[in-house]
Order: structure tokens, then sequence, then C-alpha cells
């Protein structure tokens, strides 16, 4: 399993709940997932909150199909069958990787509409992990 | 009640897409047993009730609209949580971006909380003129695969914004009646499934007992007749309870008929009253009044009266999304619930 700690997770909260994402205070860009340094002029570090709308596109996607799924997503893929990843470009900009919910796997397009909802993600050390999806923006 | 009026200026509801059909229980078990569901709700594999209350907090906030920093109260109401210790509130203010400095209260000991969470919410707009309640109920209860109890279980979810302004319904009273009973429906600290003595009976006999005596106190004070009702949204661990409640207390199924999501949704539990309460605001016109009786085991029930004062409607309605369904089979059903370890 992709190990991540109790206060990693912990710290990554605004982001995962609620998109609070950052604006480089030098180029004007804005990052999401935030970043210590700009990913875009990678010369500042200086940033102010954002809020994002959670809506976007589907740039890309791919179903994870029996075996395919990590560890600590292979019972979902098995009692729940495969699953989307999306590579959803926000409207602010930015491209994410995430989940899609909400949807029936042959129901996905390319260029549909999408906005982020809070999901279960995956349980460890026996803590719930929750986090954004993509669901259809409708 | 005294002079300020208070209310519910916005709402919101919730129902997952999943559904399974009696008739594929009847398959596995040779029968269904909660009586008048033709179906239910079923939650998929990345939800809970705590995800599902965050969405319908937003919802609630959007119909006003309304910002979520500015929510001075927060009562989240579910006999389902995934935790037995931990704030559940935390998780939705900071999913909902609910104000942190809101006082927040979770109910979770019976599936009367949804109506507990309301009360305590109204309670704070009554002592707080300028404040903002958000009360979230949210439910999906477990069982064993081999109650039939469990064959009612469905999920849904419905919040609302309460104010003492902006308002689409007043509260024009409530009432409470509590008393001692025990055997139907509880869970024990040991066990996070629901029992029952599965002795219809004598839950019927407590139910009806306590919900009349909450309506008829309520109308009483109220010097309301139950035909001044045009909704009544009674609890419905199945769909033919609010006849044999409604009948006791001469409300007619014409009354009873915008608040029956049981029938395609199953029991949603603590958030059975909130959600029927949702269908009704969805249909009300302004002038209606609406009754609202709930009922937890244990035994207690709280009656609400309503009346409708705006036609600001929450998108989706509870009828969009009982309308908008993907069917699973009972074996998926089985490894979406963890019944198949």
């Amino acid at each position: 399993m992709a190990h991540v700690s109790i206060p990693m997770y912990w710290r990554t909260i605004p982001q995962r709940y609620k998109m609070l994402g950052q604006k480089c205070k030098k180029c004007g860009k804005v990052n999401f997932p935030p970043k210590g340094v700009c990913k875009y002029c990678n010369a500042s570090s200086e940033f102010e909150e954002l809020q994002l709308s959670g809506k976007g596109t589907v740039h890309t996607f791919v179903l994870i199909g029996a075996g395919g799924a990590p560890p600590e997503f292979a019972d979902q893929e098995k009692a729940g069958g495969s699953y989307p990843v999306a590579v959803v470009e926000l409207a602010e900009g930015p491209k994410v990787i995430g989940q899609m919910s909400d949807i029936s796997p042959k129901d996905v397009k390319m260029g549909m509409g999408v906005k982020t909802e809070l999901k279960k993600i995956y349980s460890e050390e026996g803590v719930i992990r929750y986090g954004f999806k993509f669901v259809p923006d409708q | 009640m005294n002079g300020m009026t208070v209310g519910i200026s916005g709402y919101g509801s919730y129902v997952p897409r999943l559904r399974i059909k009696k008739e594929d229980y009847a398959a596995a078990w040779g029968s269904f047993s909660a009586a008048g569901v033709s179906e239910k709700a079923v939650m998929g594999l990345d939800e809970d009730v705590l995800t599902a209350a965050t969405k319908v907090s937003r919802r609630a906030l959007e119909s006003v609209p309304l910002e979520g920093g500015v929510v001075s109260r927060f009562a989240l109401a579910s006999t389902s949580a995934p935790y037995v210790e931990k704030l559940l509130s935390g998780t939705v203010i900071v999913g909902a971006g609910i104000s942190n400095g809101a006082f927040s209260s979770d109910h979770t000991t019976s599936t009367r909380a949804g109506t507990e969470a309301l009360i305590a919410g109204f309670e704070h707009v009554m002592a707080n003129p300028g404040g903002h309640a958000l009360v979230a109920a949210a439910d999906a209860p477990r069982a064993s695969m081999w109650s039939p109890i469990e064959h009612g279980f469905g999920a849904g979810a419905a919040a609302f914004v309460l104010s003492s302004s902006n308002l689409i319904a007043e509260l024009e009273g409530h009432a409470s009646y509590a008393t001692e009973h025990f055997g139907e429906r509880f869970k024990v600290t040991e066990d996070e499934l629901v029992h029952d003595l599965s002795v219809k009976k004598f839950f019927e006999a407590s139910l009806v007992s306590n919900t009349t005596k909450a309506a008829n106190a309520l109308m009483k004070r109220l010097g309301r007749k139950p035909e001044e009702y045009q909704h009544v949204a009674i609890q419905q661990p199945d769909a033919k309870v609010p006849s044999s409640v409604g009948g006791k207390l001469m409300f007619g199924e014409p009354q009873l008929a915008s608040a029956l999501v049981s029938k395609s949704l199953g029991d949603l539990g603590a958030a059975s009253t909130p959600v029927a309460l949702a269908a009704a605001l969805d249909v009300a016109k302004v002038g209606d009044r609406i009754m609202v009786i709930s009922y937890g085991s244990g035994a207690g029930s709280d009656a609400i009266s309503l009346k409708v004062v705006g036609d600001r409607k929450a998108t989706p309605s509870v009828q969009a999304q009982i309308d908008k369904k993907e069917y699973i089979n009972y074996v998926q059903y089985l490894k979406i619930k963890g019944a198949i370890k």
C-alpha cells in the first residue's frame, strides 16, 4: 500500500475536502494541489490561498480493472468493478488526477463537465480517508 | 410560540443513485419484510453518512443562498455514523465550508435524531435572532443480512437552513413525548448492527402510542385540526406505518402522499422524516401546512408544525432523484454493504 501517514494526510485536508488551492504571487498561476515552490515559474514560494470552484472538464481518463488497482483500492475494484480515473482540467487552469464517481464507466467521456464532491477514498490504520472525487456536473 | 418568528430558509436533499428491488430480496430469502416498499436506495462504496451530510449541507446553503461562514449552529443526525467516538460534525464542517466557530452537536442514538437536531436548530435561532442553524440528517442503517429489519434499510439525506428571516416555512410549534420501551431496534455497544425482536405488533404499539401523543399534544396546543394540514411526514420504518399512525390521528392518504418517500427509498432511519419533509417542501404551495412526526425506538417522538410562506424550491427535488437510478442485484448489494468478507 502506498502508505500516507495520518499526520501527512491531515495536512492535506483543505485541498482534499474543499479544493483550497494557491495562486503564485510572482507569476499569478494557480497551483493545485498546493506546492512548496510554484510549478509554473519555479521562482517563487509565496502564494495566496485560493478557493477553487471544483469544476472542470475531463481531459483524458482510464478505467482501472481487475489487477490494476493499487492495494488500497483493490477491495473497491473487487466489489464495485472497474472504476474511472481521470485527468481533469480545472476551471482555474491546473490539471489534476482523480477518481470519478456516481457514473457508470461506460458513460465517461473526454470533455465532459465534472465537479468535485467529498467521498471516502480508502481506510488505513482504522481511519477513513476522505477526499474529493469527480462526479458529473449537471 | 412566543412572538419571535423562526423557520426554514433553505433545504436540500440527497438520494444515492443505486437501487435494489424487493423482488431481489424475495429471490434470495423467499420474502421481503418491509411493507409497501418496492425498492430502496443504496449508498455507493465510496459514500457514508458524512459524505452524504456534506452534500446536502452544501445544497441547503446554495438554495438560500447563504455562505457557510455565517452559520452559527450546526447539528448532525444519523444512526449509522462511521465512528462511535470522534466528532462527526468536524468532517461536515470542513467539507461543506461551515464556520469553524459554529456550535455543533451530533445526534446519533435513535431514528428520532433528525427531529432532535431540527428542534435544537430552531431553539438556537429563537435565542439568537441574527443566527443561522444548519441541520443535516443522513442515514444508511445497518443490520445483519439474516435480520428481517435489514430488508427495508435504505439510504438518504436532507439538510435545512433555519433562520429568523427570508423564510420559506415558518415554525408554528413543536411537541414531544418520550417514555421507556425496549427490545425493538437497538444496538448494543459491542455490536455495530441493529437488533430487533422482529415482533411487529410490539414495535408498532410503541410507535403508534408515542407519535400520536406528541402530535395530539401539538395540535391541541396550536388549536389545529388534522384537516388543516396538506402534508404529513411521519416516520417510515416501512411504507405502511404512516397509514397506521395517520389513521389514528385522522390524517387521510392524500395528506400522507407527498411525504411517502419510503416506498421507493426504504427506511431512512434518522433521515426518514427530514427527507419526507424535503419532499413535502418540494411540492408545497404557499399557505400549506406541514406536520412532521418522528419516532425513535427506546422510545420517543417529536411533532413539528410548519406553515409554508415561500415557494423557493431546492434542486434537485427528491422526486427527480427518486427517478434517477441504477439497479444492482442482491450479490452486488452484499459486496457493497461489506456483508461478504
